[in-house]
């Protein structure tokens, strides 16, 4: 092992994946999660919040042992792994079916803005820690509920003024209907393929015939005639109400009349192995990776002891989001109250009425620096009364028409918190 | 019209890149003075010209819309793209290879091994599946050379024909995969963009008639 020369100090560094954030982008992304919070009450879902940490045995329980790689753990004390919760579906259904359902609450519209953690994703520029908001709709079978879901999707997405947002739906019960015609160890095999997106390997583990045909065709069923080239291919009962499924909730969405492009794309396949129904994504114009992504999960609360059908979203709160509001976000306008030796008592005050009409005030002395922030307004405490100062102009003011001369110097109306 | 961005690696997949997209009316300069990485085509289509260790990252990162690759880059990297299509040229094997005179070693337990390669994560995985231990250290070039100098007591490397094995006093012990040029696709543009599509229509079209043994 080579030792680190003390010439060359880690602590400039971060980890790999994670980040600071400025005043300015703290502002834009916390802008973001109220107005999505905002969005997701004004649809009946409540916030709720679940601990950073769970255990490593709760997230593999609910989302499949394929998980573990991809988690960023720590060993407690007592021994115990521990991990940081790499999304919120898993920990959210561990809360409602041990404490919520049985509690005799149903059905559940929960909504959560939560820091995730992933774990290192070698070199490929993903972040390791960022924000997810989201909702789960926990104890509604109907198509109803997967309509509900993909149209406040599309809420979100408006919300946050994303360009030209796309959803595709797609369902997860299709191919289980097409792999369930071939025997156990194929279907195996072929549906880790396809969890791999790995198309293209499919002829080494199916034999040549109609199933091969329809798997290989999934990628290019996407788009307005895409259901109708899909009912040749559903040979099952199960492939078939998936794709009626699917039609439903395409005229459902259609009925919310949102300006968000919505089209079948039966090749979606999810991250997350519990997906059990309609599965959804969106895209933006640019990018690789889907911007949101949700679906059904109805077995998934049945692991955690409290059966119950299940949908819901998360919407990552990364660049391609937040630069959409990032322009819209301000910063709170700073005063700087400024005081000559002998006149702090009053500075104070003058600073207090400010900071109750909601303005930022900074005390210090008269010339010092009025430290950080954007001080757009100056008001000077003096020996002989009050000076205010913005934009190059200066002038004196009474002591009682303080608060006024800020007020129109930094322009009315500027600042709505 | 949205554009199209087409990924292609340099080395040894290439030419049968080069050769598809000729025929999809996209011919690059492969006269050697043509350096340029990016390459325009009337109608919004760019080629882009990648390391094959790097095009994989472009694809997923949506930068290109789709590209063609390896099948042994795919497993080495398990990067999250759309493997859609086996172009069909490229064929080679993923093979674990000990000098001629110390084949045995392979199934000695009690023997440490140590293997060179430059599919680390390949060779892990194989190597788990079959439960022997081993070490694995990553080269970059030549392979071949690890177990000549005592650098390693064997490899784990694609071969074409089994010359280079050969030269080397290598023999083959095991088979881990088969690999083969393949399209792979973004997520996202998989997605979204009907440009893509309609090329990856055109390429299975150029493919199956490639198979029939009819020639445009």
């Amino acid at each position: 092992m080579r030792i680190r020369g003390a010439d060359r100090p880690r602590w400039r560094q971060l980890p790999a994946g994670v980040r600071d954030q400025t005043a300015e982008e703290v502002a834009a992304r916390r802008r973001l999660e109220s107005r999505l919070l905002e969005v997701f009450a004004r649809w009946g879902y409540v916030e709720v919040a679940t601990p950073t940490l769970e255990y490593l045995d709760t997230l593999v329980h609910g989302a499949g042992p394929g998980l573990g790689d991809r988690l960023l753990k720590l060993v407690d004390s007592g021994g115990e792994v521990l991990t940081l919760r790499p999304e919120m579906t898993v920990p959210l259904a561990r809360f409602a079916a041990t404490r919520l359902l049985p509690a005799g609450r149903h059905p559940l519209r929960l909504a959560y803005v939560a820091t995730v953690f992933r774990g290192q994703e070698r070199g490929s520029g993903r972040l390791r820690e960022f924000t997810q908001a989201g909702v789960e709709l926990i104890g509604e079978a109907g198509v109803q509920a997967d309509v509900e879901v993909i149209a406040l999707a599309a809420e979100a997405l408006l919300t946050a003024g994303v360009d030209r947002p796309a959803i595709s739906v797609g369902h997860a019960g299709f191919l289980r209907g097409i792999l369930g015609t071939l025997p156990d160890a194929a279907a195996g095999a072929a549906r880790d393929l396809l969890y791999r997106k790995a198309f293209a390997d499919l002829e080494g583990v199916i034999a040549t015939g109609p199933v091969l045909e329809a798997l290989r065709l999934l990628p290019s069923l996407r788009g307005p005639d895409a259901l109708d080239r899909a009912q040749a291919l559903a040979t099952t009962a199960e492939s078939r109400a998936a794709l009626e499924a699917l039609r439903e909730v395409l005229d459902g969405v259609v009925a919310h009349a949102q300006p968000v492009r919505v089209e079948v794309n039966l090749g979606l396949i999810r991250d997350f192995e519990y997906y059990s129904g309609i599965v959804f994504e969106a895209h933006a114009p640019r990018g690789g990776m889907p911007l949101l992504g949700g679906g059904r999960y109805d077995d998934l609360m049945a692991r955690f002891g409290h059966p119950a059908p299940a949908t819901g979203f998360a919407v990552g709160l990364e660049e391609r989001v937040l630069d959409a509001v990032a322009e819209k976000a301000r910063l709170r306008p700073a005063v700087a109250v400024r005081y000559a030796p002998g006149a702090y008592r009053t500075a104070v005050q003058i600073a207090t009425r400010l900071r109750k009409v909601g303005l930022a005030a900074v005390i210090a002395p008269a010339g010092s620096s009025a430290g950080s922030g954007p001080a757009v307004c100056t008001v000077t405490v003096g020996p002989d009364g009050f000076t205010v100062e913005a934009g190059g102009r200066l002038r004196a003011v009474a002591a009682d028409d303080v608060l006024d001369a800020v007020r129109s110097a930094i322009g009315a109306g500027v600042w709505i918190p | 019209m949205d554009s199209l961005t087409i990924a292609v690696p340099t080395g040894r997949l290439m030419d049968g890149a080069a050769s598809l997209l000729a025929r999809l009316g996209l011919p690059l300069d492969r006269s050697g003075e043509d350096r340029r990485l990016l390459v325009e085509f009337p109608g919004s289509v760019r080629v882009l010209v990648t390391k094959p260790m790097d095009l994989l990252t472009y694809v997923e990162q949506g930068v290109a819309d789709a590209g063609m690759i390896g099948r042994d880059m795919i497993l080495e990297q398990g990067r999250d793209v759309y493997e859609l299509l086996d172009l069909g040229f490229g064929a080679c094997r993923a093979v674990v290879a000990l000098p001629e005179a110390q084949v045995t070693r392979l199934w000695q337990p009690g023997r440490n091994l140590r293997i060179a390669t430059k599919y680390p994560r390949l060779a892990g995985r194989y190597f788990e599946e079959i439960a022997r231990a081993v070490e694995i250290v990553v080269l970059y070039g030549s392979v071949e050379l690890a177990p000549l100098v005592g650098l390693a007591d064997g490899i784990v490397d694609l071969v074409m024909t089994g010359k280079t094995l050969r030269e080397n006093h290598l023999c083959e012990v095991a088979e881990i995969a088969r690999s083969s040029a393949r399209l792979v696709v973004s997520r996202g543009s998989l997605s979204r963009s009907s440009r893509l599509s309609e090329f990856v229509e055109r390429l299975q079209t150029l493919l199956a008639d490639r198979e029939r043994g009819v020639h445009a």
